[in-house]
Parts: C-alpha cells; structure tokens; sequence
C-alpha cells in the first residue's frame, strides 16, 4: 500500500528526513516512535504532501510520485494522494465554525460532490461508529478534547482513504480521555485500516503495530515487529530512548 | 426656542433624512461593498506573495493611505476630465470611496486571515480541498468573524465621510443641509440637525454591528 524509497525533505539548510525506506502493507498498522525533533511528523506530512520531499519517491495506493530533481507533483496528483489518505492531528484542527456533523460532511460536499443528503448520512454513521452520535449538532469547542479528537477520526475517515495518518493524537489529551481515542484507533485497525502512527503510547504500539519504526535524527535507527523493537532493540541510541520512555510511563 | 425655529426644524427633517437614505446609505453602502470585494483581493495577493500583483497592491494601498480623500475625489471628478476620463458625480464618489476603502479594508481583512491557525488550512488540504476551497469554506468565513468589528467602524467612519462627496456636487444628506441653510441662514439649527441624522444612522449601524457579533458568536475560534 505504500512504499518509501530513499525519501529526503530539509528546511532551508536543515536536512530533516535523510534518506527513510519504508514499506507497508494493505491493512498493516506501522507506529513511528522516536525523540522530538526527528522527524516523526515531516516523515508523516510527506506521505500527504503537506510537505514535498526534495528527493526519492512515494507510493502510496495507485498515487506514484518521484521527487528526485527537486521535481513537484502535479497538483492534480497531490489533491488525488491527499483524497487517499486521512489526517488526524495532535491538535485536532475541527472547523470551529461548524458543528460535528458540519465537520464531517464537509469534505464529502466540497471534495467528494456528494449530496447533502448522502453526506448526512454517512456522516451520521462515522460518528456512530466514533461513539459521538449525541453530539452530531455541537460546536467543537463544547466537546472535551477526546471528543474533539474522535471527530477529527470521523472527519478523516469521510473521503474513505485508503490510509489513515496519526500525529500524536493523543498527546494533547488528559490522561482520562486517551483511552477512548486509543479505543477508536484499535477498533479502526482491527477493521483492516491501513494505518501510520506517531505515538508514545507504548501499549498501543505493542498491540496494534505491526512494525514499529524507531527515528532518530532524519533516520530510521530500528524497524521491526513491536516486540523486536521494543523489548530487544539491536542499537545502543534505540535502547537508550526506550528506556527513556518506559521511565516516564512508570 | 420660538416656534418658527421648531417649524423649521421640522420642516427640513424630512428633506435631509430622505437625501441620506437616497444617497448617503447607498453611496456608503455600494462603496463598502465594492471595497471589501477589492481588499479581499488586495489582500489574498499580498499574503500569497503573487508576482508583480503583490508589488502593484502595495503601491496602490501606500498612495491612497497616503493622501486625503478629498485630495483623492477632486482628482478623479476635476482632474481626470481633462485627459478626457470622465464620470457622473456620483459615480466618481462611488469609485473614491470604493479605493479607500478597498485600501483601508485590505489590511484588516489581511490581518484577520493571517490570525487563523495554519492547522485550518493544513486541516481543509488533508482533507483534498483546493486552496481556493479552503479558503472559501474554512479561512474566510472565520476570519469574518475576526473582522467583522474593525469592519464596522470603517463601514461608520465611511458613511460620516460620504459628506465630503458634496464636494463634487453629490446631492447628499449634508449637500442638502447647506442648501436649506440658504435659504433660511440658520446654520446653527440646521448643521446641528443633520448631525443627529448622521448620529441616528451610525447609532443604528453600531446596534446592527452588535446583533452581528452576537449571532457570530455561537462558536469560538479558540
Ligand atoms: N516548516 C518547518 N520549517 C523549518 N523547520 C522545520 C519545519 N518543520 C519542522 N522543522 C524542523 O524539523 C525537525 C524535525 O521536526 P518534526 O516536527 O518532524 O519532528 P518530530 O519528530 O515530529 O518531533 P516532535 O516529537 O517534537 O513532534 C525539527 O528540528 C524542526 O524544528
Ligand atoms: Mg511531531
């Protein structure tokens, strides 16, 4: 479903991702794990051109773009790959001026030229299946944030991608209401979503990941099943982070 | 007061209000609304940067900024007619107006677009939407809401300053009060009573600024 070769993107003269190899298959969930400032979400805005890479090349479904030449996709290309795949961000980024429902349908209307009836319809049933149907007429800022985040779910489920992409979707979040997104999330892969996650929720990556991937500085450092990675990690740096992290959860 | 000053007072309301709702609301409202279409262009072409476009916008908006509107309508209705550029007089105010605010509007509108989180237009683009689609449907109408108070005031400050269009022979609501003063040499009286009309109308229009807040406040954009 999609596959990453030799993918670079830098800021300026800041190179960020040097270089990621990267492949994952239809239904697979992949978790990106590593330090702030690796490059976990560029690596991940890349995959829906929110940044363009400077080199290698992406496919990503029946999307198979080349960058290498500073070359640009075509922005027919680009509203085709980002129409693939959803995004769901640490900080939910609703419409504020529209409620859940609005949310939802939006995309369907505007992108997707469905009728208005249509939309309802199947927006009424993502946020069924988000467990939001009580809230269908609220504003975003009357929702809590889990709330708000199972919406961003639903609403990136709208355009049926056949990718869904997670940045830290949990992280801005009261400890109390991380489950209930993480419940969404689980339910979501065991449904068969292809699915790209950063996330520092260790207990989500052990049971839901097929393949964990460690970044660190631009690279991949590690790569493997989560119980390869997580618990015999081969590199020093993986098993310093890992370490880190499973401090903090204690 | 004496009776014959109350008469005229009376006498002479009805001809200055129906000057202003004839001409003073609808010159201030074609203008503002024209102003806004342009400052909204002004403004989409200066954020996005585009070339030569976004040179030409700023220059327009340093001139106008920079010099008085009064200045700026004698030049279109006595300065253009002799390269041969002429216009009915209320339609050169219609265009005077329209540039300022155009100008004055632009940069309001441009501050109320930059101050919506980039998570808006990265949310509308995840999505699929085009930028002219994100623009529509999610950056302006919440950056309506920011601008609706500032756009406002340039909207009172507008219709107080449609008096200047008597300048140019508009027959407005404070053209007729001169012309009545002519008649009856009572500029005190007269001048004071088209004030009140001009206050009755701004009065209304910050009553209808209010409604408009409130009915824009059922979200919050954080
Ligand atoms: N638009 C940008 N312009 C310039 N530098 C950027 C930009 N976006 C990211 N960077 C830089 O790229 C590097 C990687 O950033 P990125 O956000 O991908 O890291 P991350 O792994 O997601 O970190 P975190 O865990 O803190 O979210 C950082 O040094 C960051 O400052
Ligand atoms: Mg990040």
């Amino acid at each position: 479903m999609i596959q990453i070769r030799n993918l670079h993107k830098s800021f300026g003269s800041l190179e960020v991702l040097k270089g990621i190899d990267l492949s994952l298959d239809k239904g697979k969930v992949l978790v990106i794990i590593g330090p702030s400032g690796s490059g976990k979400t560029t690596l991940l805005r890349c995959l829906n051109l929110l940044e363009t890479p400077n080199a290698g090349s992406l496919s990503l479904g029946s999307s198979q773009l080349a960058f290498d030449g500073g070359r640009k996709p075509r922005k027919e290309e680009v509203l085709k790959l980002r129409q693939n795949t959803g995004m769901v961000f640490q900080s939910y980024n609703l419409f504020p001026h529209k409620t859940a429902l609005e949310n939802v349908m939006e995309a369907q209307i505007v992108v997707q030229k469905r009728g208005k009836d249509e939309a309802r319809k199947r927006s009424l049933e993502l946020l069924a299946k988000v467990g939001l149907s009580d809230k269908a007429d609220v504003y975003p800022h009357q929702l809590s944030g889990g709330q708000q985040q199972r919406v961003g779910i639903a609403r990136a489920l709208a355009t049926d991608p056949e990718v869904m992409l997670f940045d830290e979707p949990t992280s801005a979040l009261d400890p109390e209401l991380v489950g209930e997104v993480l419940k969404v999330m689980k339910e979501l892969a065991a449904e068969g979503m292809t699915m790209v996650v950063v996330t520092h929720e260790m207990k989500f990556a052990a049971e839901a990941a097929d393949t964990v991937v460690l970044m660190d500085g631009g690279v991949i450092i590690e790569q493997g099943p989560p119980r390869q990675v997580l618990n015999n990690p081969s590199g020093e740096r993986a098993a310093q982070f890992l370490n880190l992290l499973t401090e903090k959860e204690l | 007061m004496d009776d014959r000053k109350i008469q005229i007072l009376i006498d002479s309301f009805w001809p200055m209000l129906k000057a202003g709702l004839q001409f003073t609301i609808p010159l201030a409202l074609i203008s503002f609304v024209l102003g806004l279409v342009l400052a909204i262009v002004v403004a989409l072409v200066r954020i996005w940067k585009v070339p030569v476009l976004n040179q030409i916008a700023g220059f327009y908006v340093w001139v106008i900024r920079g010099t008085p509107l009064l200045v700026q309508l004698f030049i279109i209705f006595f300065g253009l007619p002799t390269i041969g550029i002429e216009f009915d007089p209320f339609l050169a105010a219609v265009i005077a107006f329209t540039l300022n605010m155009g100008a004055y509007n632009s940069e309001i509108v441009r501050a109320a677009i930059q101050s919506i989180s980039s998570g808006q237009w990265e949310a509308a683009y995840s999505l699929g939407m085009t930028r002219g689609q994100a623009l529509r449907r999610i950056v302006l109408p919440q950056a309506a809401r920011v601008s609706v108070p500032p756009l406002s005031n340039s909207f009172i400050s507008l219709v107080k300053d449609t008096s200047l269009a008597y300048t140019v022979t508009v027959v407005e609501m404070f053209q007729v009060s001169r012309q009545i003063v002519a008649t009856n040499y009572e500029p005190l009286l007269m001048y004071c009573e088209v004030a009140v009309i001009y206050l009755m109308f701004c009065t209304v229009l910050n009553a209808l600024q209010n409604v408009m807040e409130k009915r824009l406040e059922r979200f919050s954009t954080r």
